[in-house]
């Protein structure tokens, strides 16, 4: 035997050497060489897989600048240098006298506040420059494209002779006043005498950072545009400036003015550490570049790392952008640095124990750039920047004493050479945004399926899309502040604007707390601007504040403050400052007594709104902000959502109180009133399962019940009251027949008892059984019973009965023999079948899905509000129930809160807290999902990782979506009747145009209402319906109150005084139009109370076509276009589309007030 | 559309123009010809017509041709249009009508135009002792049927076909009968009307089962065998069923094909077979296996390397 094997084993090692004598193979065969392998297995190892190691690879060509293409930049740069060192002196004179002597040719000096005076008694004076670098990430060979088209930037440091200076400098701002001066006369210099453009830059917008902007011109001598980039002229301090270091530390005040008494600024002295910051960076230039130079050598991915860093903070707002978080702008250093803390570690502090304990070590130099941009990521994400310092390890100690950082600093990151905290100026906010980010990309990145999908998240795609980035974008208009800062804070800041928006994030932060996770102040970021502007006169007019909601303390209705024990302590005062006269003593239920704020609501949707309550309160008290400039997006959305206010007190004037909450109590009342009648059935009841979205809360329209009485009263448009489908199971028996038609007749022996036993049991209730005659199928399940309590709910329950199925399927599945083909279904075949699809869908999936649904509700709060927005969207746009069934709404916008393909945790960061985001967010995926491929959503699974189930996307002629659950692999059970593929394209463009809309992110009302707004230019035909006789017509998007208000067109139709749950003719004249006419028009309706319908041709009607007997549509003779085709000697027809439309008019007598074509 | 530019035939079907409100909605007509020997329409005064108005009625249809002559009845050819469709698409047009018959309709009823399914019950042959079945309500409103679709009409005697047949000089209006209402009166008619009075679904639902179980049980004498005998047939061979659960088979336990065997059409047990060689106990196995895995990563990474230089064609990674 082993030799047997041995002598095969032979054979095949000679086979592949016969393998090997042929080229074209023999590479596929061969082994990978050991370098080969190696890059193979690093692949996969090392970054999260082996795809996303090459997408990277591709990305990163992408956004560097290109190398080959820097020739005419360099050679500028040698002639700009030759020319900044032979500038000629300039006598020292005073500030202001020297600022007027250039102002005559058009250039400003941006002097810093506070403006020198007349009094000054120190001069300004001007030297070439002791030394010119390139410093930076461009000389490092590390700069990073930017958001929005923005130039990569070129930095030129231009070393300041330490004689111009003194060492009094750093007082009251002399220093940038020197500098602005020394700026102002090299900006004169170069535009006259190089054909660039020279604008000023500031960071921030700040006079403190004026910087120097060279862009080229096109087809001058010395245009370098093909690089894409612009140079920044920085100046710098030389190494021998007399500007003491010392006087210099985060806890020194150099600026004499008036220090404020805010109580909420966490300076408690007068010291001036951004101011200080300010001055330091001018040593920075040269140290920055050496050190990181030496991170680079050290590591070699170092370069890659940064980049994705970049790329992935640019994406989200971290960065130069037309929307950029607030404090980020000009960072670029600190990015390197963060990865310098990875690389080095930290630096050992040996003071205050607390929080030096828990210091980082270096991750080792080894480390793939995935795996450190990984690293980095995990670093700002558990960063605890409020309170632990970081301090990159540096080689000779660091300056300033570690304590005197927190005390006078917000953040705290400290560069390797010790010479500035990066952070100074970025608020806390602004960092508890970076940290959710990285949470949220981790997350991501843990999540391993469908890793391309992962990258383009992670890189690609632009998240700064507010709208579906925050639970609650506010967007303020500063233009009317009308409580300043005070001059110290102006000083100490920069700007105005500076300052205010560094106490806005402080009084929100203070003001939100624990309501948020995340909360962070959007802007452009600055622009450059003439050489002849001081400084940017206009002030910052409209700032995005975005929330993310954390779930459980979001909606809060009460803030606590200190008890009223200790009314006199700081920290009472400092809750009584921040509130202003909303906060109150009061007593609370358990006897406390405590300082409170209670936001009022009268709506559970007015709950959802209590943090930008609070946005809107705060910034109105502490800033003057006129309230009519704070908007959000959720107040037009909910007016969507909500009855007419008309009509809701009309029916409070009844006393009928509507919602979910009252509906699932009738519902269990009714149950009651089963369970009550036992004795008087002949099967015991076991169960009484809800199928209703009015149970769950999804749908669109809180339930309102209509009483009998009620409803004669109501005009028509008012009158309509949903059915709400229950369903009835009952113990099993062997008293069933063994026949469909039997069993369809007991059922209804079964509604006649209980409809008999619940009128006599409880009065008031109306019971009837509905038969449906249009089913022409007799062993179908055709008959309900429908309910109407004396409170005015509807019902309608069906009985399941489970032998129904083996039966059908028995009918269905014809008897095969193994040697006979199955023959073509029989028309029994097929009506068993079809009724087979609808007890399936009816009896096992209706209630799965209900329970699944109502637990997805239950488990995030956002989620019913996203449900019923979409659900209107999509009504408003002529397609929910009619093309889309709701169920699948359901799913797909599960699918924004629960994951895709894997189910996250309850508490994972990327699902949505507010409704509104949640509809962004689903928005998003309609308009890039293709149908073609498939999409799972694991609805049935509870936390926790799920399978996959490979699913093949089946698209038919109806329903071209395939979407998949544990529960139904097949991916069809709610989309097989629909979109078809006209309606999924439909559908994908209205997404697409929603996305725009909601992009533009200055949300008004105008927008949402364009959100909602349908276009009707499309269709061929629109048919009018006449709206007073409409029951629905008050759910309609825009509904005329006018219609049944009695001074309008008046109750045409209350001639019969019946009420009639439930009746909705509107739609049933639509599915007698869709069913009558399905092979030449395609029909669009709002079921929502739409009183309009659209239809199309269908493409295939339009031509003659031969006459043939079963055409399947309504013909005329053709005239002319017949006699080209000789062949065919069949007479040639066309579609009669004047008597369709006679037809259609004549079936909806009535109720069609006229139809409209379109002309072509 | 002008009559006059309308012709008179198409394809040997007389157009029979109908004027509508603002249209003139065409009807082709033609003299039935009977080709199947299931269904029988009485030849020479059955009107084949194509392409009715989608709300006709009964009535309507006689009054329409009421200047022809009396019309017996009408049959509506509606549930099998979609199998003869798919037939009809390959015939030539003159066997169309033909097509249509190999389905049968309904079987010709005096309320073939009831939409009652019981009613169908109700017409088979009974014995004298059977109790009857209280039907229920008749719904007098109209049936809309799918636009284009095909009608028998048949005429009292032969002549009224031939009127019918001549071409009218003018459009005809479509007559309306204000018995059955339409649109929205309608609508408001068939909600009442699907809920019948409760005494009335009680009475149908209990005739109907008495009636059911008086068929059952005729049905049970009538079978031909007793359960535990054996079903022997003029030949002499057994007829062999498959049994119930404790293999109690009809005639003896002689073993059926499986249900699973019928459908697959094969048998053998679900178990699978071991391997019959280790994998792994050779050396060369493992080396194999080892080749076979570096391989295959190596394929993999070709693989997804063709995939990104597809993206990166469609421009993929440009972030911003």
């Amino acid at each position: 035997m082993a030799s047997d094997l041995k002598r095969k084993r032979e054979d095949q090692l000679s086979d592949d050497d016969d393998v090997e004598l042929d080229a074209e193979t023999a590479k596929k065969h061969k082994l990978p060489t050991g370098e080969e392998l190696r890059t193979l297995k690093d692949a996969a190892g090392l970054y999260q897989s082996s795809s996303f190691k090459l997408q990277i690879d591709a990305l990163l060509p992408n956004v560097r600048p290109k190398e080959s293409r820097t020739a005419p930049l360099d050679q500028f740069l040698f002639t700009l240098r030759s020319h900044l060192l032979s500038l000629p002196h300039i006598k020292p004179q005073h500030p202001l006298v020297a600022a007027r002597t250039l102002s005559e040719s058009g250039v400003a000096v941006p002097f810093a506040l506070p403006h020198p005076t007349q009094d000054t008694k120190w001069t300004v004076a001007f030297e070439p420059p002791s030394n010119i670098h390139v410093v930076g990430s461009w000389a490092n060979k590390i700069s990073v494209k930017k958001k929005d088209g923005k130039y990569f930037g070129l930095d030129l440091s231009i070393e300041m002779p330490a004689s111009l200076f003194q060492e009094k400098d750093y007082l009251d701002a002399r220093y940038f006043h020197k500098r602005a001066y020394y700026l102002a006369v090299v900006a004169q210099s170069i535009s006259t005498s190089f054909e660039v453009d020279v604008f000023y830059g500031a960071t921030l917008n700040d006079p403190r950072q004026t910087f120097i902007v060279l862009r080229p011109r096109k087809g001058a001598s010395h245009d370098f545009s093909k690089t894409h980039a612009e140079i920044h002229i920085i100046p710098a301090l030389s190494s021998s400036h007399p500007i003491p270091l010392h006087r210099l530390s985060p806890s020194h005040s150099n600026v004499r003015v008036q220090p404020p008494t805010d109580a909420l600024l966490p300076m408690t002295n007068s010291s001036t550490p951004i101011y200080n910051t300010a001055i330091l960076i001018s040593t920075f230039p040269k140290l920055s570049l050496l050190s990181t130079n030496t991170l680079i050598q050290s590591s070699p991915t170092f370069r890659d790392a940064h980049t994705l860093l970049r790329v992935w903070a640019n994406q989200r707002g971290y960065g130069e952008g037309a929307l950029c978080i607030h404090g980020f702008e000009g960072k670029g250093s600190w990015w390197a640095s963060v990865l310098g803390l990875l690389l080095d570690g930290e630096e050992p502090v040996s003071v205050v124990g607390k929080w030096n304990a828990s210091k980082k070590r270096s991750v080792g130099k080894g480390l793939s750039s995935y795996q450190l941009f990984r690293a980095s990521l995990d670093l700002l994400a558990k960063q605890d920047f409020e309170n632990a310092p970081a301090f990159v390890k540096s080689a000779n100690g660091h300056r300033y004493s570690p304590e005197e950082y927190p005390s006078n600093h917000s953040a705290v990151f400290v560069d390797a050479t010790s010479t500035i905290n990066h952070l100074v100026d970025v608020p806390f906010t602004s960092l508890d945004m970076l940290q959710y980010d990285a949470q949220k990309t981790l997350e991501q990145l843990n999540d391993s399926t469908g890793t391309d999908d992962v990258f383009a998240d992670v890189f690609l795609r632009d998240q700064t899309h507010l709208s579906k980035r925050c639970d609650a974008v506010i967007r303020v208009d500063l233009s009317r502040v009308s409580k300043y800062r005070s001059t110290f804070e102006f000083v100490e800041y920069g700007t105005s604007d500076n300052a205010l928006l560094a106490a806005i994030s402080r009084f929100l932060r203070r003001g939100l707390g624990d309501r948020v996770r995340a909360l962070a102040i959007f802007h452009p970021s600055s622009n450059v601007r003439s050489i002849s502007e001081m400084s940017r006169p206009a002030r910052m007019s409209v700032i995005h504040i975005g929330l993310i909601y954390s779930p459980e303390d979001a909606f809060r209705l009460v803030d606590h403050g200190p008890a009223a024990g200790e009314q006199d302590t700081e920290a009472a005062k400092e809750f009584r400052q921040l509130w202003g006269p909303k906060s109150e003593l009061r007593r609370f239920k358990d006897g406390r007594i405590t300082e409170s704020v209670v936001w009022e609501v009268k709506t559970s949707d007015e709950r959802a709104h209590i943090p930008a309550f609070i946005v809107r309160h705060l910034l109105h008290l502490h800033f003057g902000v006129p309230i009519a400039d704070i908007k959000t997006i959720a107040t037009p959305f909910d007016v969507k959502l909500r009855l007419p206010d008309h009509l809701a007190s009309l029916l409070q004037h009844v006393g009928a109180t509507g919602g979910f909450k009252a509906a699932l109590t009738a519902f269990d009342g009714l149950v009651k009133n089963f369970k009550a009648l036992d004795e008087k059935l002949p099967l015991a009841l076991l169960n009484v399962s809800p199928v209703a979205e009015y149970l769950r809360y999804t749908s669109t329209f809180t339930p309102v019940p209509i009483s009998l009485s009620s409803s004669l009263a109501l005009p028509t448009p008012l009158r309509y009251l949903p059915h709400i489908p229950i369903i009835l199971e009952f113990e099993k028996s062997s008293k069933w027949p063994d026949d469909l038609r039997a069993i369809q007749k007991i059922k209804l022996a079964f509604f006649e008892t209980i409809a008999s036993a619940l009128m006599t049991a409880s009065p008031g209730l109306r019971a009837a059984v509905h038969i449906e005659y249009s089913c022409d199928s007799d062993i179908q399940d055709h008959a309900s019973l429908e309910i109407l309590t004396p409170e005015g709910w509807a019902f309608s329950a069906r009985i399941w009965h489970d032998r129904e199925a083996v039966l059908l399927e028995r009918l269905a599945s014809p008897a095969q023999t193994p040697v006979t083909p199955s023959p073509q279904p029989s028309k029994d075949q097929r009506m068993a079948r079809r009724a087979l699809d609808i007890y399936t869908r009816r009896f096992i999936h209706a209630p799965r899905h209900h329970r699944a649904i109502a637990t997805v509700a239950h488990r995030y709060i956002a989620y019913p509000g996203t449900v019923r927005l979409v659900k209107r969207w999509l009504a408003s746009h002529w397609l929910l129930g009619v093309h889309v069934s709701e169920e699948v709404v359901e799913i797909i916008c599960a699918r924004s809160f629960v994951g895709n393909g894997v189910a996250l945790p309850d508490t994972a960061t990327n699902a949505p807290r507010s409704k509104e985001r949640g509809f962004a967010l689903v928005i998003e995926f309609l308009k890039e999902w293709k149908p073609e491929n498939p999409i799972f959503v694991p609805l049935y699974e509870d936390n926790g990782p799920s399978i996959e189930p490979s699913v093949v996307a089946v698209s038919s002629k109806e329903g071209v979506w395939t979407i998949s659950t544990s529960e139904d692999p097949r991916g069809k059970m709610w989309t097989s009747s629909g979109p078809d593929i006209v309606a999924a394209q439909r559908l994908c463009a209205l997404a697409k145009e929603a996305h725009k809309v909601l992009q533009e992110n200055d949300v008004d009302p105008l927008s949402v209402k364009r959100l909602f707004a349908h276009a009707i230019d499309d269709y061929d035909i629109v048919i009018d319906l006449d709206p007073t006789v409409l029951p629905r017509y008050h759910q309609n998007i825009d509904a005329d109150e006018l219609v049944w208000s009695k001074s309008g067109v008046g109750r045409p139709t209350d001639g019969d005084a019946v009420s009639r749950p439930g009746f909705d003719p509107a739609r049933i004249l639509f599915d007698d139009l869709q069913s009558t006419y399905s092979d030449t028009l395609k029909f669009f309706f709002d079921i929502y109370g739409g009183h309009r319908i659209g239809a199309i041709w269908l493409l295939n009607v339009s031509r003659t076509r031969p006459f043939r007997a079963l055409g399947g549509f309504s013909s005329v003779p053709a005239t002319e276009g017949g006699k080209s085709k000789e062949k065919d000697k069949r007479d040639a027809v066309l579609l009669n589309r004047q008597s369709v439309l006679d037809e259609i008019k004549r079936l909806g007598t009535g109720l069609i007030k006229k139809i409209t074509v379109r002309e072509k | 559309m002008y009559m006059s530019t309308v012709p008179k035939l198409v394809s040997g079907f007389t157009v029979i123009p109908v004027a509508y409100a603002h249209s003139t909605h065409i009807l082709y007509a033609r003299a039935h010809l009977s080709k199947s020997q299931d269904v029988v329409y009485p030849e020479k005064r059955t009107l084949f017509l194509v392409n009715i108005p989608v709300d006709a009625t009964d009535r309507e249809i006689s009054l329409f041709f009421k200047s022809c002559g009396t019309v017996e009845r009408v049959v509506y050819n509606r549930d099998s249009r979609d199998e003869a469709e798919a037939e009809a698409a390959a015939e030539q047009e003159e066997e169309a009508e033909a097509d249509i018959e190999t389905s049968p309709p309904r079987p010709p009823s005096p309320s073939s135009q009831d939409p009652h399914p019981q009613s169908k019950r109700k017409q088979r042959p009974t014995e004298s002792a059977s109790p009857s079945v209280v039907p229920l309500p008749p719904i007098p409103l109209r049936t809309l049927r799918k636009t284009g679709s095909i009608a028998h009409v048949i005429f009292l005697d032969a002549s009224s076909l031939e009127k019918a047949l001549v071409p009218p000089t003018k459009p005809r209006p479509w007559p309306s009968s204000s018995e059955e209402p339409r649109g929205l009166a309608h609508y408001a008619a068939l909600y009442d009307a699907q809920r019948p009075p409760l005494d009335v679904v009680k009475a149908h639902a209990d005739t109907w089962m008495e009636r059911f179980e008086f068929d059952l049980a005729k049905t049970k004498q009538k079978l031909a065998y007793r359960k535990g005998e054996a079903i022997v047939d003029d030949d002499g061979f057994t007829l062999v069923t498959r049994g119930g659960a404790y293999g109690q088979t009809l005639g003896g336990g002689v073993g059926v094909a499986s249900k699973a065997f019928e459908k697959t059409s094969r048998t053998g047990s679900k178990k699978k077979k071991e391997p019959k060689e280790k994998e792994t106990f050779y050396a060369f196995q493992k080396a194999e296996k080892q080749r076979k895995a570096l391989l295959d990563l190596r394929k993999n990474f070709e693989a997804d390397k063709a995939r990104i230089d597809k993206m990166k064609e469609s421009r993929r990674f440009k972030p911003y």
